[in-house]
């Protein structure tokens, strides 16, 4: 095989599954804080579409100031539901089930009713291409990349060094340990669930341009975002980032010799082999 | 020797279910709601076996694919093997069961949301399949079509046909009730107390001798056998078949309807599944607003009333007698999968 046809793919893959991997550190952000699992969170990623489309096609506003005003605002949401719902579930995974699949359909049956059934185009700020050699690559993509690496990095920067930031990895690792140090839980928490829908809102931006939004938008980034932090190990954010490249690497390259359909299970086929070798994942916590 | 007040309880929750279903069709035989309390029946084996699992402190979201795999079982003996029903139910059951070994197997090395999610993980694999591959068996994603009615039964020279809606309500009937039956004595004896134990916390419950692994895959193999079950019968009375009937949708559904209901109880799945069931009937008056309205309901029952539906008559109890009912105690707390 031509390695110019494998590289293509890889990059088509990872172009993809790095904005999935926004999507699932904000899963994962959500988990560690609060120990639960957020199922409408691929609803934030919707209503982050949906800023932009607004922010763009009705507003005619810029993409990029769109999308940082999108983020803001899809975190606002964010603190809206923690103060509302989410806070009196910390910890209580069944109930915090049932009840982020009512926010879901909550959402999605509102934006329903709200902006309508139809997909909505969203125009793209960035044209052109990029060729390498017979590799070729559309600047919007690209920039697409460029983005989703630079918010990883800013992530990573506020959690590792920021002092909210650490005080969130420290409620991860141990609330009661993080409030006898003086942190401050409930703020602490209503943060950490408002920087991760943030997270998915700027994956919903970024995505907003090259797939139309529509109201159940959110559905195929939140499945390939629990794959990856299955992968990846459950809290885990270096898990998730990998556990993103790995989905990247397998979907690229499987779309080369099978069916689309295929590729589908084997996405959840790496859940389950990887499963088999490390129950937590690849970098979960035994 | 009186019975225990646990016993009584549980008698009578059973006598008003046996009264329940098999009084209903004395009061309508309307077709739209034979048609209903058919479902809720069919539902109500799906979410006792689920709660079963719960129980045990587990949430299988791959419950619905030994529905599946059941059903398509069921089907394909009779179509293509030409055996009876009354062989091909009891072989979907088995056959769920004997998936349920190695995928429980596999899936309960792990717990918590870790479970959840590679359940869920298995049940898509599931469904792909049913939808994408061995298409001269599963049909595709045409799915499966023209499936024969349970055939006639020839009781103590009887001669019972499961044709008409009424009839298939009563066969159906007559299964919740043999698995009820089973549950609800399961939950009442050593089995039950033990899985509290486990569910409560199963290091300890480990420490103190039990072995924690085999009694979850019992339960697991268990649950799988009566959702077998509960899918041979859904494939012949619905006579179609299809993966989405097996897909993420209704298993969310039978999940709402157990943890709504309560899963401290035995009885909670069965309030939960016969309220929203009916609640759910009513709010299509809402129209474009009824999937709204019912997530709504969803969050708020759950914010006001985390252990279900069933702790309301203690919690309306506790609020008249102020300070009194250690009852209430007895229903148990909330579950993390």
């Amino acid at each position: 095989m031509p390695i110019e046809l494998l590289v293509q793919a890889l990059l088509n893959g990872f172009a993809l599954a790095l904005v999935y991997v926004l999507v699932a550190l904000g899963l994962t952000l959500i988990f560690s804080i609060l120990g639960i699992i957020n199922f409408a969170h691929g609803e934030f990623y919707m209503l982050g579409g949906y800023a932009t489309y607004f922010g763009v096609a009705v507003f005619g506003l810029h993409y990029v100031p769109t999308l940082l005003l999108a983020i803001g605002a899809v975190g606002l949401a964010g603190v809206v539901a923690e103060r509302l719902i989410f806070r009196h579930l910390r910890g209580k995974t069944l109930n915090a089930f049932i009840v982020s699949l009512g926010l879901l359909w909550v959402l999605q049956s509102g934006a329903q009713l709200t902006f309508g059934v139809l997909d909505k185009p969203v125009p793209s700020a960035f044209s052109g291409i990029i060729r390498a050699g017979r590799v070729i690559i559309s600047v919007e993509r690209f920039v697409v990349v460029l983005a989703a690496v630079g918010l990883i990095a800013v992530l990573y920067g506020f959690l590792q060094w920021s002092r909210v930031g650490r005080a969130m990895r420290a409620v991860a690792q141990d609330p009661d340990g993080a409030a006898l140090q003086g942190v401050n839980i409930e703020f602490t928490s209503m943060l950490g669930f408002a920087v991760g829908c943030a997270l998915a809102g700027a994956a919903g931006g970024l995505l907003a341009p090259v797939f139309a939004v529509s109201p159940p938008m959110g559905a195929l980034p939140v499945v390939k975002a629990f794959i990856i932090i299955i992968v990846g190990g459950m809290g885990s954010l270096p898990g998730a980032v990998l556990g993103g490249l790995l989905l990247g690497t397998v979907e690229g390259i499987g779309s080369l010799f099978f069916s689309s359909a295929a590729v589908n299970v084997l996405g959840f086929l790496m859940v389950i082999a990887v499963l088999l070798v490390r129950p937590r994942g690849l970098f979960g916590a035994a | 020797m009186p019975p225990s007040p646990a016993l009584r309880r549980a008698l009578i929750g059973y006598g008003l279910l046996a009264a329940g279903s098999l009084g209903l069709p004395l009061v309508t035989r309307d077709s739209y709601h034979v048609d209903v309390a058919t479902t809720i029946l069919m539902n109500l084996v799906l979410t006792m076996s689920l709660r079963l699992e719960i129980s045990t402190g587990q949430l299988n979201m791959a419950h619905i694919s030994f529905m599946g795999i059941g059903a398509y079982a069921s089907t394909i003996l009779m179509m293509r093997g030409g055996y009876s029903f009354w062989i091909t139910l009891w072989v979907a059951g088995v056959m769920a069961a004997v998936w349920a070994v190695p995928i429980g197997g596999l899936a309960l090395r792990v717990s918590g949301p870790y479970y959840f999610l590679i359940t869920f993980a298995f049940s898509e694999v599931v469904r792909l399949i049913f939808n994408n591959f061995f298409a001269e068996w599963f049909g595709g994603p045409s799915g499966l079509v023209q499936i024969p009615k349970p055939d006639p039964l020839r009781l103590a020279g009887v001669q019972l046909t499961f044709v008409g809606k009424v009839e298939l309500y009563y066969l159906m009937c007559a299964l919740l009730l043999l698995a009820a039956a089973v549950l609800v004595r399961l939950d009442y004896s050593r089995f039950g107390l033990v899985g509290n134990a486990i569910r409560q916390g199963d290091v300890l419950a480990e420490t103190l001798g039990v072995w924690v692994f085999r009694y979850k895959l019992t339960a697991f193999v268990l649950g799988s056998f009566m959702a077998g079950i509960a899918g041979a019968f859904f494939a012949h009375s619905h006579q179609v078949l299809h993966s989405s009937d097996f897909s993420l949708e209704p298993m969310v559904l039978l999940v709402v309807f157990t943890v709504i209901g309560g899963t401290g109880s035995v009885w909670g799945p069965v309030v939960g599944t016969v309220v929203l069931t009916i609640a759910s009937e009513f709010m299509r008056e809402f129209h474009y607003y009824e999937i709204l309205v019912y997530g709504a309901v969803l969050i708020l029952t759950m914010l006001l009333l985390p252990e279900g539906l069933i702790s309301l008559p203690g919690k309306l109890g506790r609020l008249v007698r102020r300070g009194g009912g250690g009852e209430a105690e007895a229903m148990g707390a909330g579950v993390a999968p």
